[in-house]
Parts: structure tokens; sequence; C-alpha cells
């Protein structure tokens, strides 16, 4: 007699998704048991466009990771990071930091999420009270805005307004010198592009009273055509152009843009451009774009950063990016600080991050801080400076000045309410 | 849906049909069983993660079993389901955030929204067939989407909803206690699932499925297509509408994402897992389809390909979802022991 097969679910593999189910749900017991290592749970974007961010993020994250192990770990306990793909859905990075403090046994958070993810995973640590360090997010109503505030979220990622303080300032003297005042932007349409370019254009209207601004693009993020944008920028026939467009949109515009020869009719200010994952990527990087630096190896000049940075090349095969030097430092401030409350425990190491200066290679004076009063970080590097179109891309970068950026940040938030 | 697979729904349900009537003493002493397992479940394990997990499964398993009512029952397959869901959070989360009400006022008023808008999308939307209702219904989504990232002063536009979702306690219910929040879902899902069963098992139930199968002919016979259509619409879109407030709950806040086409787009492919042909078939698909993210996303980051291959597998290699293979095989074995015993 054959046995024909049935159509349906057999015993076996009944038992088998039984199984599978059983082993989900008892992941947390097994989780338990070490204690002896610290568990550093970090959500970020691993898949998708901005999967760069998450990859470049981790490297910045484990070169320094294994740095303090070697040096005996976070007051004698070793880091172990646990890194989770939260594919960009804010619902899936509130999921995957909440897993990895409940069921992975995560004492710390390091929140390598860009934007909407990073406020769901602010409202996780709210909610768990575990430590938690922003990385990515620059959106500065994070960490400004008085309703955000939690005594265990930290961020040492650059902040949005105080680019907009330097950059302003920047252009607003090259404006002045070069009589520039018709000027155009091209910001991506979302908020980080439309906040960034408003508080750029206060700031330079500020120091640079009669510019004035004649065109406005807000191309889509991640649009792949910017030929009907470049043509309106070219007939408004602006003297200077402001763009905050990064990475992939960056310099597709910038190989769309030299086909038009945009820019030898302007000056170009574009915020985002002095960070390698851009510079090395553009076929002909135009020489003389204005750019902020995000990160490149030449600014701070100094031997540390460029030890930083050629160690980081060595490892990983490409340069730093600005999410890499924002992640290192997260590790550097919980190195620091667990050396300062000799623990590794949560709370403490908040209390010791508090205030706390470290110095780095990232600093604007070979130190950074993390500011106790909204425990966001200051003092990194933060400058404008002009490209060309080789290594080392942007040779002189001239540096923000922090006591401004302090004074102008200070009447910023109250402006907005914050204080 | 197609042909063949609507003729396999309707073989399943004929047998259903012959052999239960409409008995809703019985589905309310087991959803009240569900809901009291559920309920002891956080005595039995500390397991944390089993809590966030069954909430989630709460919020996913009423939006996909709604988008079920659509296109199981009525043969209307919405691609643009997803938009109650994050109207559902996004009227939630403000209601809470710039009001300040009671959290069932602000329950009732998000319902009461929803069922406006979605009379409305709903009267343009179901005039129209298959492929081109399934189109307009994503164009709905989209406008919902893009009104969301564009009104910033309202939404907090592409951030989202920010500073948490405030939850003053009710009636001795605290929702930020994770406890309470687990045990409001659970709730919510046991009564969401029991109204659902009960709509589908009730006359206008069967009508939907023959507007499904011959919607000329239930016409003919003097029932009011257009009507019955538009009322499932509403109806279905008020449950998405409570698993986007529950999801809201989890992660105290309301993102763009929810109301993103992909939230349609797993609706979609839950059902798919689950099966369309069966009342239950979504649930089941849900807990499948959060089993095999959390775990697939744990162990690579390219979960894209895994999830991606068990979709092939289940829209080519089985052509069905989890509960028709469990139903054929379980009427299989009934038929089986009838022989035997005869």
């Amino acid at each position: 007699m054959t046995r024909t097969r049935k159509p349906g679910i057999s015993r076996r593999s009944t038992l088998a998704l039984m199984g599978a189910g059983a082993v989900t749900f008892a992941t947390p017991w097994v989780a338990r048991a070490q204690a002896k290592t610290i568990k550093v749970g970090m959500p970020t974007i691993l898949s998708g466009r901005v999967a760069q961010l998450g990859t470049s993020s981790r490297n910045g994250v484990m070169l320094e990771v294994e740095k303090v192990n070697a040096a005996g770990g976070l007051a004698g306990r070793q880091i172990e990071m646990v890194i989770r793909d939260s594919k960009g859905q804010p619902q899936e990075a509130a999921r995957v930091a909440r897993e990895l403090v409940n069921t992975d046994g995560c004492e710390l958070l390091i929140d390598a999420e860009a934007s909407s993810g990073a406020f769901a995973v602010h409202e996780v640590a709210r909610d768990l009270g575990v430590l938690c360090i922003h990385t990515n997010s620059e959106t500065s109503s994070l960490t400004a805005d008085p309703k955000q505030h939690i005594p265990n979220a930290f961020r040492t990622a650059r902040q949005g307004v105080h680019d907009s303080i330097v950059g302003g300032s920047y252009a607003a003297a090259i404006a002045k010198a070069k009589g520039l005042k018709k000027w155009a932007t091209c910001s991506p349409d979302y908020a980080y592009g439309r906040d960034t370019t408003g508080e750029y254009v206060t700031y330079l209207k500020r120091f640079a009273p009669d510019v004035e601004i004649i065109s406005e693009s807000w191309p889509k993020l991640f649009q792949p055509d910017y030929t009907e944008v470049v043509t309106k920028i070219l007939q408004a026939k602006p003297q200077a152009l402001y763009s905050c467009l990064w990475g992939g949109d960056l310099t597709s515009y910038i190989d769309q843009a030299n086909i038009y020869a945009l820019f030898t009719q302007m000056e170009v200010f574009a915020v985002n451009m002095a960070d390698y994952t851009a510079l090395t990527v553009v076929k002909n990087l135009p020489k003389g774009i204005h750019s902020g630096n995000r990160y490149i190896k030449t600014y701070p000049a100094t031997a540390e950063n460029a030890a930083w940075g050629d160690a980081y090349k060595a490892k990983y095969g490409e340069y730093p990016t600005n999410w890499s030097w924002e992640n290192a430092t997260a590790i550097m401030l919980l190195a620091e600080a667990s050396k300062k409350a000799n623990s590794a425990d949560g709370k403490k190491l908040a209390e010791a991050l508090r205030g706390l200066k470290i110095k780095s290679p990232f600093g604007a004076d070979g130190t950074v801080t993390m500011r106790a009063e909204d425990q966001t970080l200051i003092g990194y590097a933060i400058g404008w400076g002009t490209t060309i179109p080789q290594e080392p891309y942007v040779p002189e970068v001239k540096p923000g000045d922090w006591k401004t950026i302090l004074e102008l940040e200070a009447e910023w938030k109250k402006s907005k309410g914050y204080t | 849906m197609t042909e063949l697979q609507a003729e396999q729904a309707s073989k399943v349900l004929d047998n259903s049909v012959t052999k239960s009537k409409p008995r809703p003493n019985r589905d309310a002493l087991i959803a009240l069983a569900v809901f009291v397992v559920l309920a002891l479940l956080p005595m039995l394990t500390s397991s944390k993660f089993l809590l966030d997990f069954v909430i989630r499964c709460a919020a996913y398993g009423l939006f996909a079993t709604s988008l079920n009512l659509l296109v199981g029952y009525t043969g209307l397959t919405s691609f643009g389901h997803g938009m109650f869901f994050g109207l559902g959070a996004y009227g939630f989360g403000l209601m809470m955030q710039k009001t300040g009400v009671a959290v069932p006022v602000a329950f009732v008023a998000t319902l009461a929204i929803t069922f406006v808008v979605a009379l409305v999308i709903g009267a343009i939307c179901v005039r129209l067939k298959e492929i081109y209702f399934a189109f307009v219904t994503l164009a709905f989504q989209m406008l919902i989407h893009s009104t969301i990232l564009s009104w910033v002063s309202l939404t907090g536009g592409d951030q989202g909803l920010r500073g948490g979702i405030p939850r003053p306690p009710f009636l001795g219910i605290d929702l930020s206690n994770h406890l309470h929040l687990y045990i409001v879902s659970c709730a919510l899902l046991v009564i969401g699932l029991f109204l659902m069963h009960q709509i589908a098992q009730s006359p206008f139930g069967y009508t939907l499925r023959m507007i499904r199968d011959n919607a000329t002919r239930a016409s003919f016979i003097g029932i009011d297509v257009w009507r019955a259509k538009l009322t499932i619409f509403v109806l279905a879109a008020l449950f998405a509408s409570t698993g986007g407030m529950i999801m809201a709950l989890f992660v105290s806040g309301a993102y763009p994402e929810f109301a993103y086409w992909t939230i349609s787009g797993e609706g979609i492919f839950i059902n798919m897992l689950g099966g369309v042909t069966t009342f239950l078939g979504p649930m089941v698909g849900t807990a499948l389809f959060l089993i095999l993210n959390d775990t697939v996303t744990r162990v690579t980051e390219y979960h894209g390909i895994v999830l991606g291959i068990v979709i092939l597998f289940f829209a080519i290699g089985l052509r069905k979802g989890l509960m028709d293979f469990v139903i054929e095989w379980y009427v299989q074995r009934r038929e089986r022991s009838g022989e035997r015993t005869s």
C-alpha cells in the first residue's frame, strides 16, 4: 500500500511550531544568567535607504568598546553590545528598545535612531527609567524642550541650532565680504530640512540684515531627479545658495547640478557636504563649496583626530561618518563616567555624566562636555570650510566660536519658551 | 482575492454554515474564558516580553481581523486600511495631549472621528470594484499620510507626536502601569474579536458573503449592495482605529509610519499568513507575523530577504493561509472518523 501525503499540517510540524513558540518565550530566562558583563542595547537602522547610518554608528561604537574592554571595561565589567535593526520604523524602534531591556537584560541603551525613532526610544527610556544616550538625533527640541526632559536621557549628537548659528554667522561674513544679497535655498521637504533651513536663514539675516531670499525649493526626501529644482534656481539667478540636502540626495543633486554648471554661477553653502559619505561619492566634486564639518580628519587639526580617522579606516575600509564620532563619543563618555562613579549602574552613571568634561579627538579645544542643565553635548568641533576635489577635501576649517554659540542658543531657547 | 480562493472560501464556509448556527451566548463564554486566561497570564510568568507581545498582538490583531471583514468576507481588497490605524493612533494621542480629557472620552471621540472619516471615504470608495477600489483606498491613505506629514503644527510632521501621551487614571485603571495597559489591551482585543465575530455570523455577515460571491444576484434579490459595503467599511475602520489606539498607548506616541501604506501591506501579509477563509485566520497570522518578525530581526539584519521568502512561500507555494490548513485537516479528520463509524 502506498502512503499518500495528505495536505495540511502534520503532527510533527505542529510540534516543531510549538517548540519554536516556546523558545521565543523562554529566551528571557536564558538571558538573565550573566551578571559580570554589562549588556548595552543599541537600536538603530541597519536596513533600507539609510542603512549606512546604522553601520557607521555601529562601527564607531565597536571601535571604542574594544578599547574600553581592553582597559578593563565599565567599572570592571566587560561591555557586550546588543545591536538590533529597527528598519527605521518608530514602533519597531520602541519594541526593540523594550525587548533589549526587558528580554535581553541590557542595562544601558545607546539610541542610534534617526528623527522619529529617537523620540519613540525616548518614551521607552521615560517608561523604563533605563539610562539612554541619544547618539544620532540632531533635532534641538529633544533636549532643549523641558517637556522632553528626563533625568536618564542624554545626547551626544550635534544639535541643529548650534549648526545654524555657526553656519549663519560664517555665511554672513562671506556675504558681507563678497556682497552676496540675493540668496536661494534648496532643502529636503521634511522636519529636519524645514527647521534647519529656517534657523539658518534667521541667523544669516541677523548677522547680514540686507540678505534677501529670492527662491525656495523643497525637493522630496530621496528624490531621484533634481533637474526641475536646478533649473528653477538657475532661473532665479541668486548670488548664493544654501542647502541642507545630505547623503545620497546631496551627491545626486551635485552630480546633476554640475551638468548645468551651477557651481560656477553662485556661491554654494551645503552644510552636509564635508562628510566622507558625500565627499567620496560625488563624481566631480566642485572646488569651493562651503560646508559645515560633519566628520573630517583635518578638523580639529590634531594628531588625535587624524589618528582616530585612520584607525577607523584601517579597521572598516572606509572613513568615519558624522554618526561614527557621535556614537564613539557616547562610549567615551560612559567609560569616563564609570571611572568617576566607580560603578556601571545606570543611575550612578547618569549622575556622573551630568556636567562631565572629557578629552576627546572631536572637541573644539580637545575636550567635549555633557552640559548638566539639558544633558546634551557641547564643545564639539564645529566649523565651516571650502572643498577641493581631492583629499583632504576640506583643507581648512574656520572654527565656530562656542561663546557666541552658547549665547545665541540661550536666546533661542528663550524665544521658543523653553527657559 | 482570486476566484479560486473565493471558491475555497465558500466551500469551507458552507461547511460551517450547515453545522453551526450563530450562538452569541457560547461565543460570549468563549470570549470571557480567553480573557480570563490572558488576564491570568502575568501571574504565571514574569516575562515582560510576553506582555509586550500580547499588547502588540492586540493592536495588529484587531487591525488585521477588521481588514479580513473587508477582504475575506466582502471581497473588498483594501490597500488603504492602515489609514484608520493611523487615524486611531493620532486621534487618540492628540486628544490626550491637547485636551486632557479622560481616557474613555478620548476613546469614544476617536471612534466618532474615525466613523465620520470612514463614512466619507467609504462613500466614495465602495462604489468601485477590485483594483479601482484598491487603488482609491491607497490614494486616500497617502492623502492622510501626507496631511500628517505637512500639518506640522498639529501632528509634529515626520517627527510624530512627541512628549508622550498622558494617561490620567480612570475608574481605578492607570494605563501608565504596564500591567493595566496589558489587561485593557486584552479586554479590547477580546471584545473587538467578539463583536466582529457577531457581525460575521449575523444575517448581515451572510449578506456580505453573498455580495462577495455575486453582487449582481444580491442586488436582484433586493439588497442595497452599496449600503451594505459602506456599513462594513465603516465598521472595519472602527476596529482598525481601536488597534491604532492600542499601538499609540504601547509606544506612547503616534508616528506617520502608522498611516503609511506599509502598515496596510503588513495587514494584507498577515491575512495571507493566517488565511482569509476563517474568522480566526488573521489572528493566527498576526501571532505568526510578529513571532517571525521578532525572531528574524534578532538573528539577522537581512530580515527583508527572509520575510520575502516566507511571503513567496505562502503566496506561490501554499496558496492559502495557516488557519485554512488547520480547518481542512480538522474537517478531513472528522470525515474520516465519520466514515469509520458509519
